[in-house]
């Protein structure tokens, strides 16, 4: 038996009427229904069928929309496949929309009409949302954030022991006693965020990055009360939580009186704060946004930090997080960093605005019942990396990281997977 | 004129009115108001939406499947040419005899491009899967309209059906996917607005 009552259908039928822009319009009366966007979604190539082209997607919000905002689905909805908002079609969107999309925008970017594909998807997962049918999964990661302040729920205590004995490891590696990991610091020119995979998981990655900014001489923080760069409810979908999350971060910013955030190496992250976040609090931020991958190739260009690429004699290659590349314009700046901290850079093919999605973004990490899904997808990555015939992928994306990891023990790569900064603080010339 | 002139002269007014009321909503809703701060220009990207990402070196949908890209294109090149020549035959402007030929050359290539396409929806399973009865009319109505540009080139005595033909196009055309004729403009706009301002395109 559904729940699904008509006050929510109208919830969620509110986001194709009475909210409905420009942009939104545009891409519902765009898609001419090719299919040649199939061979551009990694689901499609990974698990050919109907079912997957990105233009069913798109057709599925898209069929709601001309049933009840055209006058052609009104009258005559089976000449445009326009379609109810009905416990079927409810069950299609959540499978196809939530378990069958990371919204790498990929497909997008091929379309040959232009439809912004993953904006559409995004627009269905609000519908869902407002319909409180966001897959379990995904929403507990979401009220992870909302109830502890981290998607990941770590406790402060867990956090600062962390951040501590990191301090320590940081001191020996640097040996210099005054290197600190500073917590909590007012008035200083970076508040430094975390993807709480960090300390929960990845520590390594924060005392790369600390390594980094002392070797900068940067003027920087940490805080215990907000640090989580991530934002799951841009996955979910759900406006008024992602704004929460959203007004969090900027209120901690104002506490500390910080001159500029740095965002930790997070596509999704760097996504939902920097470009989405000032929508979601629908106010412009009153302070600068960059990301530690922007920030520590200024470091290398203005001589702040100086690097040794014969520190890292591996092969390397690059995987792209779609968030931080395609729908966040930072392309080069990575590259250019990696030319100056390693002695063999490769390029997987294709890469840039063009790479394969790794299957972990869209939420899909937290989403445990698409697991199967998710690591079929996971196979084309796969092949790419084995392709370049590099030992170590380096990523700016802790989600990607995670993906990549299990990616590498799935499909036997035997290669060593790492954020920037650690390739960054190991090639880094400290001066004695 | 004739009677199927005035009707067909009726269509297109219903045809532009209905199109132009879709362009002015857009026009009214505008720009959605953006609050995060651009790192890059859209005046910059929209010249590369409008060209450069439509190259077919640039698009999967184009390079992977090559056939079908030059199909589509000759179906388009077809159906701009042949309401161009829809004008021409309303205002009673006759068409040089040399360039009969060619034009009709062009109208029937749209045509078979337009024949094969719908071909290809009826008969694989995927395409069938995403197309509703809209698909199929919009593919089909076009490409008799192509047909009926080039018969009419030779047989004169054709046009009443050819003005009835194209009255019935033009009243269609608001009413299913033949409208991207606009909305793909909107969204190659929309597109190029997005990834300009966030320094994505022009790609460097």
């Amino acid at each position: 038996m559904k729940t699904y009552t008509d006050e929510k259908k109208a919830a969620a039928l509110a986001v194709l009427t009475t909210q409905a822009d420009a942009k939104l319009i545009t891409h519902m009366n765009s898609c001419v229904h090719c299919g040649l966007c199939a061979d551009s979604c990694i689901y499609y190539r990974a698990m050919p069928g109907e079912k997957y082209v990105p233009a069913k997607k798109v057709d599925l919000v898209a069929s709601i929309y001309r049933r009840y905002a055209t006058t052609t689905g009104k009258l005559f909805p089976k000449l445009t496949g326009a379609r109810n908002l009905d416990d079927a079609t409810i069950d299609e969107m959540i499978d196809l929309l939530y378990g069958a999309c990371t919204m790498c925008g990929r497909c997008t970017i091929h379309c040959s009409i232009g439809v912004d594909i993953s904006y559409v998807v995004r627009k269905g997962r609000e519908m869902l949302a407002n319909m409180d049918l966001v897959p379990a999964t995904l929403q507990k990661t979401v009220d992870a954030a909302l109830e502890t302040g981290n998607n990941m729920g770590i406790s402060d205590q867990d956090y600062t022991d962390t951040l501590e004995w990191l301090e320590e490891d940081l001191q020996m590696e640097m040996e210099n006693d005054n290197a600190k990991i500073p917590l909590n610091a007012t008035g200083k020119e970076i508040l430094y965020t975390l993807n709480p995979r960090e300390p929960k998981f990845f520590p390594l990655s924060i005392t790369a990055m600390a390594k980094v900014f002392e070797a900068a001489g940067e003027s920087w923080t940490l805080s215990t009360r907000m640090y989580d760069v991530t934002n799951y409810a841009y996955y979910s979908g759900h406006l008024e939580q992602a704004a929460i999350i959203t007004q969090r971060l900027v209120d901690e910013v104002h506490q500390l009186q910080a001159g500029k955030v740095v965002l930790a190496e997070c596509g999704h992250g760097s996504r939902a704060f920097r470009w989405e976040g000032p929508n979601y609090i629908q106010q412009a931020f009153p302070f600068e946004t960059i990301t530690s991958i922007e920030l520590m190739l200024q470091y290398i260009r203005e001589g702040r930090i100086r690097l040794d690429p014969s520190k890292n004699k591996e092969v390397v290659t690059l995987h792209d997080p779609c968030n931080l590349v395609r729908s966040g314009g930072v392309v080069q700046q990575q590259r250019e960093i990696l030319k100056a901290s390693v002695l063999r850079f490769v390029e997987m093919n294709p890469h840039g605005i063009d790479n394969l999605c790794c299957g972990g973004g869209g939420g899909q990490l937290a989403m445990s019942e698409y697991n199967d899904r998710r690591m079929s997808i996971a196979r084309i990555k796969a092949e790419q990396i084995k392709a370049t015939g590099a030992t170590v992928v380096v990523t700016p994306c802790h989600n990607c990281v995670d993906q990549l990891t299990q990616i590498n023990v799935t499909f036997k790569l035997g290669v060593q997977i790492k954020t920037l900064a650690e390739i960054v603080a190991d090639a880094i010339v400290l001066d004695k | 004129m004739d009677w199927y002139h005035w009707m067909a002269i009726a269509a297109l007014l219903f045809c532009l009115t209905s199109l132009s009321l879709h362009l002015l909503r857009l026009w009214r809703l505008g720009n959605h108001h953006d609050f995060s701060t651009p790192t890059g220009k859209p005046s910059a990207a929209m010249p590369y939406a409008f060209v450069g990402a439509m190259s077919p070196t640039r698009k999967e949908s184009a390079y992977l499947h090559l056939p079908t890209y030059v199909g589509g294109l000759l179906y388009h090149i077809a159906t701009f040419l042949g309401i161009a020549l829809f004008f021409l035959f309303l205002v009673g402007i006759e068409i040089f005899q040399w360039l009969m030929w060619p034009l009709a050359l062009i109208m029937i290539m749209g045509a078979v491009s337009g024949a094969a396409i719908l071909v290809k929806r009826m008969v694989k399973p995927q395409m069938r899967a995403l197309s509703n009865p809209d698909d199929y009319i919009s593919n089909l109505i076009v490409t008799l309209f192509q047909l009926a540009t080039a018969a009419v080139l030779f047989w004169p005595q054709l046009f009443p059906v050819y003005f009835v033909l194209t009255a019935l196009l033009l009243l269609y055309i608001p009413l299913g996917k033949l409208k991207h004729a606009i909305y793909f403009f909107a969204a190659r706009y929309q597109l190029g607005y997005f990834f300009g301002r966030r320094n994505v395109w022009p790609p460097r």
